[in-house]
Formats: structure tokens, sequence, C-alpha cells
């Protein structure tokens, strides 16, 4: 019988070190400055706590030790997305961590080097278009008419085509996130560094 | 000071663009309670506090911001009805209130948007804080016209207790705000398995990644149709529309029989006070079309 050992696979295949490129100080003294990232003691509370960790591969213990040492992988990892800001883990650290507030930064970190999902870019897409994140339908128009509500509510999406609007104003200013990064251009940055 | 006894009335995204019958709801309860509800002229997403936050805090902060600033022309404290928009405007006027270089930092971009600039004059509420502390049960006892004999799941929602340190409303662990408040309207409020965990729905997730957040909300159906309640009674749309669809997808992928309605807490307390059923709307929603408040209400004689 083979032993364990035997059936682990090569460790080139195994294992990819890390070289001074994949940390940043700059970023984890950003991220430190706004949250309290050097308290944890990676006691686990927080992922013992996590409601989607528990079905999910989101480890935020192991996200919060990633961002101590300035590991940028973090940001590419789309384990961070899974985070549904339950606040449970901000509840109980007992060492005041506020994981919820660290995975926040983190994404709007990784938001301003493009990774931003599809999905995610249509949900901003819905706000600059109607101002909201979940804009009306003709159902729901019908609906509100039938239970005696105007036919649209009194939000932005009502007064979009009046002069000088506000929602062009906010469509213009806000989220506006960076382009997808394209992995052309990714792959070659990194052969010219290697 | 802003007005008493009158709100700025924030609708948010899911309310009135998906369940109406909440908007209506709360209006009715509202008034029967003695309150006046004001709309908030091009009021836009709150923005949510799991997904836009994520992409840009600032931005995030600078769009809610400027919602605070038109209930502020107002003159009068912001009612909301979802668990979501209650995060983002709570907590955003709680942190500009108190941190005068986030403060100055959003007013020079709210600039950029319209005549707006946060001062930090009013409060953020949510209807379910409001029926539960400031109303309170001993004063919506008497107001009702009958009662509902039915066994509810409750559901919390995340963002209407937590961070609690910020909210500072009821003991996120263990609260009992809602317990006490459907108590007087004639219901059982049954406990299950893990009731206070997410629905799986929030911090962008639903949208990222559908299957897990799918995943997340058949641990929480399951330990709540165990227990076998008459319907699931939430305080937030976003969490409704992931029990709703949740239960539907459900039955579709996951070979679940689920139809178990889902009733905000503004929908119960309106019929409690009179409202027309029809009006109450479950009959416009996936799950529990078969299910009657009128075949389980108690008409309550004055004594």
């Amino acid at each position: 019988m083979a032993t364990k050992t035997q059936q682990l696979p090569a460790p080139e295949t195994k294992r990819q070190f890390k070289t001074s490129d994949d940390f940043d100080d700059a970023y984890l003294k950003d991220i430190e400055r706004r949250t309290n990232i050097w308290s944890c003691i990676q006691c686990g509370t927080c992922t013992a706590s996590c409601e989607s960790g528990r079905w999910t591969a989101f480890k935020i213990r192991s996200i919060i030790r990633k961002v101590v040492l300035g590991d940028l992988s973090a940001l590419d990892d789309p384990d961070i997305w899974l985070c549904t800001t339950c606040y449970q883990c901000y509840e109980r650290c007992p060492r005041d961590v506020r994981p919820t507030d660290v995975i926040i930064e983190l994404r709007n970190y990784a938001s301003a080097r493009g990774n931003v999902s599809p999905a995610h870019r249509a949900v901003i897409k819905n706000l600059k278009e109607t101002g909201h994140g979940v804009p009306i339908n003709d159902q729901v128009r019908q609906q509100r008419v039938e239970l005696g509500l105007p036919e649209l509510p009194p939000t932005i999406f009502k007064y979009k085509d009046e002069e000088d609007s506000e929602l062009q104003k906010m469509a213009d200013r806000l989220f506006n996130v960076a382009p997808k990064p394209d992995p052309a251009t990714k792959q070659a940055a990194n052969e010219e560094d290697g | 000071m802003a007005k008493e006894k009158s709100f700025a009335s924030f609708l948010g995204c899911i309310a009135p663009n998906r369940y109406p019958q909440l908007e209506l709801a709360t209006g009715f309860v509202m008034q029967k309670l003695g309150y006046e509800l004001v709309d908030m002229e091009r009021a836009s997403c709150c923005p949510a506090p799991g997904v836009f936050r994520s992409f840009n805090k600032v931005d995030w902060m600078v769009a809610a911001a400027r919602n605070i600033c038109i209930a502020e022309k107002m003159d009068r404290n912001i009612l909301t009805i979802c668990n979501g928009c209650f995060g983002t405007l709570a907590d955003v006027n709680k942190h500009l209130k108190a941190d005068e270089a986030a403060r100055d930092q959003v007013n020079e971009r709210l600039k950029e948007l319209g005549d707006y600039e946060f001062k930090g004059t009013i409060e953020v509420r949510h209807v379910a804080e409001v029926l539960a502390f400031e109303v309170t049960p001993a004063v919506i006892k008497p107001l009702l016209t009958r009662k509902v004999k039915a066994k509810a799941a409750i559901h919390y929602g995340c963002h209407l207790l937590k961070p609690s340190a910020i909210k500072q409303l009821d003991n996120p662990e263990k609260p009992r705000m809602l317990e006490d408040l459907v108590t007087v309207l004639g219901v059982e409020s049954v406990e299950f398995k893990d009731k206070h965990t997410c629905c799986g729905a929030g911090g962008g997730v639903k949208s990222f990644s559908a299957y897990d957040s799918m995943v997340i909300l058949a641990e929480k159906m399951k330990n709540i149709s165990a227990v076998n309640p008459d319907f699931i009674l939430d305080t937030c749309p976003f969490c409704h529309l992931q029990f709703e669809t949740g239960q539907d997808y459900l039955n579709k992928n996951f070979n679940n029989n689920y139809d178990i309605p889902v009733i905000h807490l503004s929908q119960l307390m309106a019929y409690c006070m009179g409202m027309d059923e029809n009006l109450v709307g479950i009959q416009y929603q996936l799950m529990g079309r078969n299910y009657s408040f009128s075949d389980n209400a108690e008409a309550i004689v004055c004594d």
C-alpha cells in the first residue's frame, strides 16, 4: 500500500514559491492605517464564526494572515468576494480586528486593480443607468398601480430625464472602477519582471 | 432638531422596485400610529453596504451622504424599511458626524453632485426599531383590530443589529425586540437551530456567486422548515428577496419542496391594524400564495 507521502504531488507542482514581488509594503501600511490588523493573534474565532466559510473556500483567518505579511495574492483571490458582510466575526473577534472592514479594504484595492467580476459590473451599470442596484420592471409597475401606489416611486429614476439630471452627475462621478486587467499585458509584465 | 412624529421615508431599491406592498404597509402602519411619512424626492440607492462599499468606500459614503442631505433639507429623520439601507445610512451618518476629516472630504465631493452639504442634523431609523423602542408594544396593543394565530420563524437579518457598537439596539447574539413585538400581534416566535445566521444574500455574494449564496441559504431553510413555521418574518427586503427566490431555486435545483410564505414585519403589523388583506400583497409573492392571514385571524373585541 502506498504511503501518504508517495501519494502527494511532486514538490514543484505542489508549492509555488513566492518572490519579493508578491509582497507590497505600501499596500500593507495603507490597510494598516485604517484597520486593526496588527492586533490579530490568529485565534481563528473569525473563521469559526464565518457563515460563508462554513460552506465555501473562504477562510478569513488565512486572508488576514496574508494581509499582515503584505502578501498581494489576497487581492487576486476571488474568495474575498464570498464574504456576506454578516459581521459575525466583527462582533466576536477578541482583538477587535474588525475582519469585515479588512475585507472591504481588500475589495477596494482589488477593484482599483480591475478585479471586479462581470456580475458586479452589471450591478454598477444598473446603478449608473437607473440610480438603483435593483431597477424597476414592467410587472412591478403594474403591481404598484394595482396597490394604489404611483407607478414610479419618487426616487432619482423618476427624474432621470430632467434638465441637469443628478443621475447623470452621479453616473459620471461615482463608482468608476478600473477596467478588467488584460491577461496578455499581465503575462508580458510578469515575463519582463522575471 | 428634526421634526417629531414625522419621517423622511427612504424607500431604497428592492422595496419600491420588487415588493411595493412593503412600502404600502409601512405607510399604513405609521399613519395609524400618528406619524407622517414624507417622500424623499430624487433619493437613490442607499448604496448597498456590501456590494457598493466593496468597490469604493469613499464613493459609497458620498452617495449615502447625498441621500442623508435630502432628508436634512426636509428637517426630518430618515425612516428605512430595509436592513441594507439602515446599514449604509446609519453607519455613514454616525461616521461623518464623528470624523471631521471624512466629512470635509465627502462634502467636497458632494458639491459635484448638486447643492448638498452634510451637516449632521438628523438620525437614521429602521421601522422595526421605531416600533419596538419608540412606539413600544404596549402602545401598539390597543390600536390592533385583529390578531394572527400563527407560528413565525423570525429572521433579523445582519445589518439591523450589527455592528452592535454602531447600532446599539439589541444583543446581536440573542435579541428580543422582534419576539416582543410579534407576541403582541398574537404570533408565536418559534426557535430553530442557528437562528441568527445570515440569509446568504449580502456582501455582493448573491450577484457574485448565486450558487454559494444558495448553499448558505439551504442550511438556513433546512433549519427553518424543521420547525414547520406558518411563515418567515423578516425586516429586510433583500432577505425577503433571498428567501423568496431562494426557496424557488432550492426547489428546482436541490430537490426541495419549500412553500413557506415570507412576511415583512410591516406587512404583519399592517394586517393586524386593519389593512385589507389584498393590499398586504402575499398573492404577488412567489412563495406561500395559499397562505391567508384571515384564515388564522381573530378579531379583537373591545373590552
